[in-house]
């Protein structure tokens, strides 16, 4: 049998009301609660901890989204730090290898110093600018010219001996023929012995010493120096040194020297601004 | 299926609550999720799952929030009463009908805590006249907004939106 329709409509208002006094309670023991210290009611505790993984998941999300982002941020700062590093590490590598070759040179050049200190005669720093070492005719051009005072029949050296001499001038340059070159000739001692003799060049890398007789003392790594003969070359510059000597078919030895510069790594050389021999002497000499 | 999308409806309003509270602390000055979600659990015009839902929601927005517990469930109990019994009357549908129903029920609900707080705690609510004023603004725009949407993109309809005759 079926309800009176009057009765129906009170049935949730009743509810409504039971519902909202039972409220009303949990609000008064809430209140009371809070007041004495207590936070949360038991009932309270329980809904939350019902409905807690939807915060917690919600924070996690949010944490997770701030981490990536933050993550993001990082990373693009990184990149970008990093490419500053790396340029800044080039810069530091091209300085270094700069200042690395800044010390050879200083180092080189103290050494050149000190050895063009030991001449006598006015001497200048010129740089190799063009190395002809692998022709028929051996031969550098250096950059100072007669313009720096540099004139045919200077000596040219290095640290590690003697190169060979000015055969050509211009205004600001310079060319010198190489010891190893054919035509050239130079009047060489040798240390140990004092024995005297000519140093000319091969025409390759090395350079034979003529004029020393069978019967002189030569053995290999003899030290070759310039005699100052041949009024070019001042006396006592390293020429190289002997690498074999043999009895000759004649009245001389056969000795082969290794020049003591290697001409493939010349750069800076010294002049040796040398006396000349006055041509009225060189008319009278033998 | 009613119940499981009111829970559905429930998780979401707590998410927005929780998110809400994690980046815009004062945000919930201006917005109540749940009172959308009463509302719209209620326009079906069945009185006792709207008590129901009014009494859970309520609960749920007490547990996570800081007012004494009980307080927004007392007053969203009411507002879905009052929502209810209205539609289970007058069968209101569309979302002007909506936002009618939701402004109605943002006012009691604010109106319910003001004088529940006055009495429980004897403590005045500071701005209340603009905090009314901003959150049944908020609230309004949002919540039919969002009706509009399901009712729009997802062909949804309020929950229960059959009619039926008054209460249960």
């Amino acid at each position: 049998m079926a309800a009176p329709a009057e009765v129906i409509p009170r049935r949730p208002t009743l509810l409504l009301i039971v519902v909202l006094s039972l409220l009303f309670v949990l609000m008064s023991v809430s209140s009371h609660t809070r007041y004495v210290g207590e936070t949360r009611t038991l009932f309270e505790r329980t809904v939350m901890t019902i409905f807690s993984p939807v915060p917690k998941t919600v924070n996690w999300i949010g944490q997770a989204a701030s981490d990536m982002y933050h993550g993001y941020l990082d990373m693009r700062r990184a990149v970008n730090e990093n490419l500053l590093l790396h340029r800044k590490l080039a810069d530091l590598t091209a300085e270094n290898l700069k200042l690395s070759q800044s010390q050879t040179d200083l180092q080189r050049l103290r050494s050149l110093m000190g050895y063009s200190e030991q001449f006598a005669l006015k001497t200048s720093l010129a740089h190799a600018i063009m190395l002809d070492t692998g022709s028929r005719f051996k031969s550098i051009i250096i950059d100072r010219g007669s313009s720096n005072g540099v004139e045919v029949n200077d000596a040219i050296v290095n640290a590690n001996g003697l190169i060979g001499r000015v055969v050509l001038t211009t205004n600001d340059l310079a060319k010198v023929q190489l010891i190893s070159d054919n035509n050239c000739s130079v009047g060489a001692l040798i240390e140990r012995t004092r024995r005297q003799g000519v140093v000319r060049g091969d025409g390759g890398t090395a350079a034979q010493m003529f004029d020393v007789p069978s019967l002189a003392d030569v053995q290999p790594g003899d030290q070759v120096l310039t005699a100052g003969i041949d009024g070019i070359y001042p006396k006592g510059i390293p020429i190289g040194t002997i690498v074999r000597a043999e009895r000759g078919q004649e009245l001389f030895k056969s000795i082969w020297v290794k020049p003591a510069v290697d001409y493939g790594t010349i750069e800076e050389v010294i002049v040796i601004h040398t006396r000349k021999v006055p041509n009225d002497v060189v008319r009278y000499a033998p | 299926m009613r119940w499981l999308r009111f829970l559905v409806g429930l998780l979401i309003a707590l998410t927005l609550h929780s998110l809400l509270l994690s980046f815009f602390p004062n945000a919930l000055a201006f917005f109540n999720p749940y009172v959308i979600l009463v509302v719209y659990y209620s326009m079906g015009g069945n009185v006792l799952g709207a008590i129901i839902a009014g009494v859970i929601a309520g609960l749920v927005d007490d547990a996570f929030s800081g007012a004494m517990f009980g307080l927004h469930a007392f007053a969203l109990t009411v507002c879905a009463y009052a929502v209810a019994y209205v539609n289970s009357r007058l069968a209101l549908r569309g979302t002007l009908a909506f936002g009618a129903c939701l402004a109605g029920a943002v006012i009691v609900n604010e109106l319910v805590i003001f004088i529940l707080v006055n009495i429980l705690q004897r403590q005045k609510i500071e701005l209340f006249n603009q905090s009314l004023l901003f959150k049944t603004i908020f609230t309004l725009l949002f919540g039919m907004l969002l009706y509009q949407l399901l009712t729009l993109f997802l062909r949804e309809e309020p929950i229960e939106a059959t009619k039926r005759p008054a209460g249960w």
